[in-house]
């Protein structure tokens, strides 16, 4: 059958307009905003060229906004995908109940970030507050979340608690996928359970890994919710000789420029950086793995 | 036959398109607000207001305290959802509303008060919602038991005496601190650096003086003045619950006070029904921020927030809005929804009720007693109290004096 080029278009065209619509359109705007000087209401805006960009470089809230979001991604990038890989064993094993702990570990993730947030803060500001004070431990008698050193720990604990049941979920579909012969195989010529994780499991699940490292890399990296309803970017800190917010990531730092401090250019400005720059380290990232990945 | 039946048809369906817009509907007015305190109370009072007038159905929506207002209100303006009418609380939000703010000098209810919203080119554009203030509150039957009598604490000495001397008889008193103060950047912040800082910028001074405030927003920040307040901010801070200070939210303070734990709290009258429901039944009132050793009594009272009616609605819903507040502001109905019912202070002359609540009868009768002090926190740039003094505000707690004092010096000439 001849096939005809309109009407393949045609039926793309639904898929195209929403898609042009919803992403490519504001996209565009958001690159000519981040060039002006506009405020968020005005219907006066003037071209200002590449201002907004260099004046976020001399900014310590946003520089630092900028390191704890790297720290905070690396955090999880490791120990969400640990974490999600131990319970994928788990769950594979011959353990009883496995399919209740499946379900189970999976649950923290149908629960909304800002839910979450607001419960782990009473777990933090009361409840782990109310036991370090009761048993005497010293570090737990003032809230993690109150101190700069231990606040992205204490929201990667919680990131990691929520997210890693989702994670879970892709490594015991990748290992259930593996053929029963090979691990058979490697049985019956006596390699134990590590060897057998080591030489055939991991290079087997490495296309999950692709995924999941993927995954925990960008949602990392424009966290807010569990930012917002946990924190909410405090405490204080002194910061390059300013007072900053030492829990404030990116996406909340641009947020709070766009609203708080009504400058939608260099919210915008930042945006597009953010942008950028998630865009390189996703690139990065999926290229590594993707020579790690075997056929089976 | 089967085409006229057709022609008929059409001519049904066509019919039914027009008759439809030219039944008669009534003029929606959503009311945008951020005032919580006050929620239950307006959202029966506009529930009153639509069932009593035919043809009009007004909507409330309010949002929780410390939450972004403004940035909420724009996100309604980029989904075609502007309320007919929502606050500005100063400079700031005229400013950058300028569009969306229609002239009301017409208005019945201008003519009923001294505290309308003026643009710069004299026209009357905000209501006032209701006067308010703040100082350092206290709980009059612990100052009692304790044998201190609030009407002598005018000075920072004094102010200073009486909280060793509770600190001294805590157990007594059953008090777990002094104070109750929070300054969290992302809880309390704009207790301190907004309400407790205005005693910095209009403390002393007449009610219009406003020459500290002009020269501290040209970077001209008077050290010594800046030094002294710093001082009183950081005794606060001594005296409070240090949890409280630092990851506190508006409810851990207020209940530290409603529940007798604390003498003393910096908050403002908004927090009367708070107080109300949460039994407290104590009798309060307020003493000046006395960060200097000068006598003074004066608190900090003004109209801070104005409803302000949406220049881009459509002439019914501009004209319902205007009749709307012309209710709120002239008639009994309106009066009771004010004072008692929202307990708020109102900014009227024609109303004659007393409102319920302690704090804000102190208001009242510091209105009448006169030498109080203006609000300039609000002039402030957008987002300049909760990004750079917020953080400042919080580190104190922590921090030394002469940190905060180069901080908050430094902050006002980054301004310029």
């Amino acid at each position: 059958m001849k096939r005809h080029r309109s009407v393949d278009i045609l039926f793309m065209l639904p898929t195209l307009l929403a898609f042009g619509l919803v992403v490519l359109v504001p996209f565009g705007l958001g690159i000519y905003y981040s060039l002006t000087d506009w405020n968020g209401v005005s219907s006066n805006i003037n071209l200002v060229g590449f201002k907004n960009f260099e004046s976020m470089f001399r900014e310590p809230q946003f520089i630092y906004s900028f390191l704890i979001t790297l720290q905070y991604t690396a955090i999880n990038v490791v120990f969400v995908n640990l974490v999600g890989f131990l319970l994928a064993l788990l769950v594979t094993s011959q353990l009883k109940l496995r399919n209740f702990y499946r379900a189970g570990f999976f649950v923290p993730n149908l629960i909304g970030g800002l839910v979450l947030g607001y419960i782990w803060q009473f777990m933090f500001n009361n409840v782990l507050v109310d036991m370090g004070r009761t048993l005497g431990i010293s570090w737990l008698a003032t809230t993690l979340t109150g101190k700069p050193g231990t606040v992205i720990w204490a929201m990667s604990f919680v990131n990691t608690w929520q997210y890693a049941g989702y994670i879970m979920m892709i490594y015991v579909a990748a290992i259930q996928s593996i053929p029963a012969s090979l691990m058979e195989a490697a049985n019956v010529d006596g390699a134990g359970f590590f060897r057998r994780v080591r030489s055939i499991l991991i290079p087997m699940v490495a296309n999950a890994f692709t995924i999941t490292i993927f995954l925990t890399l960008t949602t990392s990296f424009k966290q807010y919710d569990l930012n917002f309803a946990l924190t909410g970017g405090r405490p204080a800190l002194r910061f390059m000789e300013k007072g900053i917010k030492s829990s404030q990531l990116l996406a909340m730092d641009i947020y709070q420029t766009a609203m708080g401090n009504n400058k939608m250019n260099e919210a915008q400005a930042k945006a597009v950086v953010f942008f950028i720059i998630l865009v390189v380290f996703s690139l990065i990232q999926v290229s590594i793995n993707k020579r790690r990945e075997v056929e089976a | 036959m089967r085409r006229l039946f057709t022609l008929a048809l059409v001519a049904v369906l066509t019919l039914g398109l027009v008759a439809l817009p030219a039944q008669a509907e009534d003029v929606e007015i959503h009311v945008y607000q951020l005032k919580v305190e006050i929620n239950e109370a307006i959202t029966n009072f506009v529930k009153r207001y639509s069932e009593n007038t035919p043809g009009v159905n007004v909507t409330v929506e309010t949002l929780g305290g410390g939450a972004d207002y403004g940035g909420t209100l724009r996100a309604k303006l980029q989904a075609s959802q502007m309320p007919d009418i929502f606050m500005i609380e100063g400079k700031g939000g005229y400013d950058l509303w300028e569009e969306y703010i229609l002239d009301m000098s017409d208005a019945d209810w201008v003519k009923d008060t001294d505290l309308a919203y003026y643009s710069p080119e004299g026209k009357a554009v905000g209501f006032p919602i209701g006067i308010e203030g703040f100082g350092l509150g206290y709980n009059a039957e612990i100052l009692e038991k304790a044998g201190i009598d609030p009407a002598e604490l005018t000075t920072f000495s004094a102010t200073k005496e009486a909280f060793e001397l509770l600190d001294n008889m805590k157990e007594d008193l059953g008090l777990d601190n002094v104070v109750s103060v929070g300054t969290s950047v992302a809880g309390l912040w704009w207790v301190t650096s907004q309400h407790v800082f205005n005693a910095f910028y209009a403390g002393y001074l007449d009610y219009n003086d406003d020459s500290v405030y002009q020269a501290t927003v040209k970077g001209d920040v008077d050290q010594e003045r800046l030094t002294a307040f710093a001082n009183y901010l950081k005794f606060l801070y001594d005296y409070s619950d240090p949890e409280i200070l630092v990851n506190g939210t508006y409810d851990d303070q207020v209940a530290a006070f409603a529940n007798g734990k604390t003498a003393f709290i910096t908050q403002g009258n908004w927090t009367d029904p708070n107080f109300e429901q949460l039994g407290a039944t104590f009798p309060r009132g307020f003493v000046s921020h006395n960060f200097l050793e000068e006598e003074s009594t004066g608190l900090y009272i003004a109209a801070p927030s104005w409803f302000v009616v949406n220049a881009k609605a459509s002439p019914e819903r501009q004209k319902a809005a205007i009749d709307f507040l012309n209710h709120m502001a002239l008639t009994e109905d309106g009066a009771k929804y004010i004072v008692e019912e929202a307990g708020m202070v109102p900014a009227f002359k024609s109303v004659k009720l007393v409102p319920k609540g302690d704090f804000s009868k102190a208001l009242v009768e510091a209105n009448a007693r006169g030498g109080n002090f203006n609000w300039y926190f609000a002039q402030n740039p957008d987002g300049f109290n909760v990004n750079t003094l917020g953080p400042i505000f919080e580190l104190l707690a922590t921090g030394t004096v002469e940190d905060f004092v180069r901080d908050v010096t430094q902050a006002f000439k980054d301004l310029n």
